[in-house]
């Protein structure tokens, strides 16, 4: 596969099909009553379509295509509200172990979430909800028997489930990366309520975990800066994704809607609300693409061009989910519409990594001014 | 995509490398270094103005000459004969050279007008007119909205009836927001030929000679002072039946034409004075100018401007690379019009908050009240090319699928139609 249209529209296709099966809204409802994804789904996505090795290194196990590919499947299961620990593991897992440049870590873990036999997530954010590494208190400490940490991670998405989570810690070096696996001793996992049910964050207490050093001591800081340009890109995908799909329910909904005799679509109030999202949803689909695009380039304007995306996507995808519960009336605002959920998930996506208390800086320190 | 591309690129580089300088890169920016004008209209005197053309018409001869003044026209009248991705080409080429700017030939002219003159022209016409508009010779302008016609073109009430004794049609009515109507020879005229049948289906399009006795120019001047557009009022103005565009009353598909290939010049934010103040570079030296730097409110409002500036211009490169790849283009284009719009709005804005006081009130410092002749420009952007409204019920209608307002405007006889008190007869 190569950056040329036809064969992202093939990987589209596939990837609307097989979720338009395996995640319509009823899916999406019974993982939300069960508090977990299916992981008959998960496996099929792995062995059919190959989804969670998609964007990694064919040295891994992966097929080796870029950002460019995993983007279009991201912005399809952010339309489809897909409940999977996708985004912990390929996203947030997959891209921090490759950050880390720990040839030792990648060739131990990533086969298994090329594979989708391995459920991973990334712990960083604490009770202050900050993913800046500078803010980490959980601690690293190196004994005769290796390493052990101690503290506590918040906001860690899929950290209940997860069989590999890696957890940004300080030791006396700074931050670093560390791998813990599930079961380890010391290691509690506490399901945080939360807002966006399709998404499941977890608590996490560490006391004396033993865990693994990936990379270097002190390396967390590059790192997470890596990380986070790259989950932000990711992320847009998903709210470009499901902006779209509000788009178009409202757009459906003014289509056949009628009062006074009209269809509500041609009343000029309705019809410019719905232009609006149109212009939203298409620019945040080009930041979306073009970030993706300069990541796969190596541009050095990358990471404006993701802090960038970040702010587009989270504005757009609030803006049309909001907006798509006002088109509807009354019956988007009931729990048996799926108008709630797009709005639980855009204004979870829109404050995950700190919102705009936080994007709004990023933006102005990617640009150097 | 044509397969002769690269071959033609290479023609392109070597016919600008023989005739132009290659674009030298702008000086890196330092605050109170250059000029410091933002002008969006222009706001040149006359004689430069006067210069500047000579100068555009210079360039078009040398493209014409050359077998690039009308890359995508047919042959037999100048044109190369090749496609719209060709003069996408050229075009992306060009830009990378220091050329002189020929938008008031090629904007309305050889863009829009061209194209309908081959279309819907007669033949004596076009031979007459389009190897001299291509050649720089003949520039044209479009008579099309009125006082009494605005979003609503179809409303036009400038009329157009046979001349006593035949050979020709005499019009008479009045246009405005007309561009380069004052360096025009020609111009692009929609009339109405029949008042009693239904607004679209008594509309005739004709070409009129700028020069011809009853056709008065007069520039306008626009809220910020300056005078970019004019009135042209026809009194009795006698056309040849030959300069006819399309059929009787078959004049809005004319001008559909004519619109159809309306570039998208509107939404193109990519270079020229006002792309060049409002980088993230100029904008935070504002602030540093100012002591704002540390404005946590400011910097907020910084980061969403330039979000949507960055935004925006991604929007314009996907849609041109589409383009160059022959892919039709989808509703970028007027998406890319609307967020230019309210983009250089908010900038206005935004800078002017910026200023404070030095906004209303000249200091002399460089690069301050400067910003004043944004700031005035910036409401005719929501306005000119098609309003926000129109552009949002064209997005809702075309894009989205959303069913027209009902009206009987399409129905009814033009004559019946309800019209606004004291507006032209």
């Amino acid at each position: 596969m190569n950056d040329s249209k036809e064969d992202l529209d093939d990987l589209r296709e596939a990837v609307r099909e097989f979720l338009g099966a395996k995640s319509p809204e009823t899916a999406v409802r019974a993982a939300i009553q069960t508090g977990r994804h299916d992981p008959a789904v998960w496996n099929q996505m792995a062995r059919q379509l190959r989804l969670p090795g998609l964007a990694l290194p064919s040295d891994y196990g992966g097929d080796g295509f870029g950002l460019t590919e995993l983007e279009v499947v991201l912005e399809e299961m952010g339309a489809a509200l897909l409940c999977s620990p996708f985004f912990a593991t390929v996203v947030l897992a997959a891209q921090a172990l490759l950050a880390s440049g720990d040839e030792a870590a990648c060739q131990r873990y990533l086969p298994g979430i090329a594979a989708g036999q391995t459920i991973a997530t990334l712990a960083a954010a604490e009770g202050n909800a900050s993913w800046d590494p500078a803010m980490v208190a959980a601690r690293a400490q190196r004994t005769a028997q290796g390493w052990v940490l101690t503290g506590r991670k918040s906001f860690v998405i899929d950290g209940a489930i997860a069989d590999l989570v890696l957890v940004v810690a300080r030791s006396t070096a700074g931050p670093a990366l560390f791998a813990v696996d599930r079961g380890a001793p010391g290691l509690r996992a506490e399901p945080m309520t939360t807002l966006d049910p399709t998404r499941t964050m977890a608590a996490l207490t560490f006391d004396q975990v033993p865990a693994v050093l990936i990379g270097t001591e002190g390396q967390g800081g590059a790192l997470m800066s890596r990380v986070l340009d790259l989950a932000c890109v990711a992320l847009a995908a998903e709210q470009a994704g499901g902006a779209r799909r509000c788009l178009e329910m409202s757009a459906g909904y003014a289509r056949t809607r009628f009062q006074f005799g009209r269809p509500i679509g041609s009343f000029q109030a309705v019809k410019h609300k719905c232009a609006d999202m149109l212009v939203r949803v298409e620019l945040a689909e080009a930041t979306a693409r073009e970030a993706a695009r300069l990541a796969d380039e190596a541009a050095t304007d990358f990471g404006v061009a993701a802090a960038t995306a970040h702010i587009c996507c989270s504005q757009a995808y609030l803006f049309a989910a909001a907006e798509n519960i006002q088109v509807h009336g009354g019956i988007g605002f009931t729990w048996e519409h799926p108008a709630h959920l797009y709005f639980r998930r855009a204004k979870s996506s829109e404050l995950l990594f700190g919102g705009p208390a936080v994007y709004h800086e990023r933006l102005l320190d990617r640009l150097g001014i | 995509m044509p397969d002769d591309l690269p071959q033609f690129a290479q023609q392109v580089r070597e016919f600008l490398d023989a005739h132009a300088a290659r674009a030298t890169q702008p000086a890196e920016f330092r605050w109170g270094e250059g000029d410091d004008h933002v002008p969006y209209f222009s706001a040149d005197p006359p004689q430069v103005e006067e210069q500047k053309l000579d100068a555009a018409r210079d360039w078009q001869r040398t493209r014409y000459r050359c077998g690039f003044g009308w890359i995508s026209g047919p042959p037999q009248y100048g044109g190369r004969g090749l496609t719209p991705v060709h003069d996408l080409v050229y075009d992306s080429i060009e830009s990378q050279y220091d050329v002189p700017d020929t938008g008031t030939l090629s904007v309305i002219g050889l863009g829009m007008i061209g194209p309908t003159i081959l279309a819907h022209g007669q033949q004596a016409i076009k031979d007459r007119y389009l190897p001299a508009m291509y050649r720089g010779d003949v520039i044209a302008c479009q008579l099309f909205s009125e006082p009494e016609a605005g979003s609503d073109l179809a409303s036009l009430q400038t009329r157009a009836g046979p001349a006593p004794g035949g050979g020709g049609w005499i019009l008479d009515g009045q246009k405005v927001w007309t561009s380069v109507a004052q360096h025009s020879q020609i111009g692009m005229a929609l009339c109405r030929t029949d008042p009693d049948a239904p607004k679209h289906k008594g509309i005739t399009a004709f070409l009129v000679d700028m020069s011809a006795p009853g056709v008065d120019v007069r520039p306008l001047r626009q809220m910020t002072g300056g005078s970019d557009f004019n009135e042209v009022f026809l009194s009795g103005v006698l056309v040849p039946d030959d300069h006819r565009l399309g059929e009787v009353n078959g004049g809005w598909r004319v001008a559909l034409t004519t619109l159809m290939n309306e570039r998208a010049t509107v939404g193109n934010d990519s270079s020229g004075p006002v792309a060049e103040a409002l980088t993230p570079e100029r904008l935070s030296a504002l602030m540093r100018a100012t002591w704002t730097w540390d404005d946590r409110a400011l910097r907020r409002d910084l980061s969403e401007l330039l979000a949507d500036l960055m935004a925006a211009r991604h929007l314009n490169a996907r849609a041109l690379r589409r383009m160059q790849a022959g892919v039709a283009p989808g509703p970028e284009m007027s998406v890319a019009k609307l967020m230019y719009a309210q983009n250089l709005t908010r900038a206005a804005h935004f800078v002017s908050r910026v200023l404070g006081p030095r906004i209303i009130a000249d200091t002399g410092a460089w690069g301050t009240y400067a910003w004043a002749e944004l700031l005035l420009a910036t409401p005719a952007l929501r306005i000119l090319g098609g309003t926000e409204e129109i552009m949002k019920n064209i997005l809702a209608e075309r894009v989205l699928g959303l069913p027209k307002e009902p009206g009987i405007d399409t129905t009814s006889p033009f004559r019946a139609l309800p019209k606004s008190a004291g507006g032209a007869a």
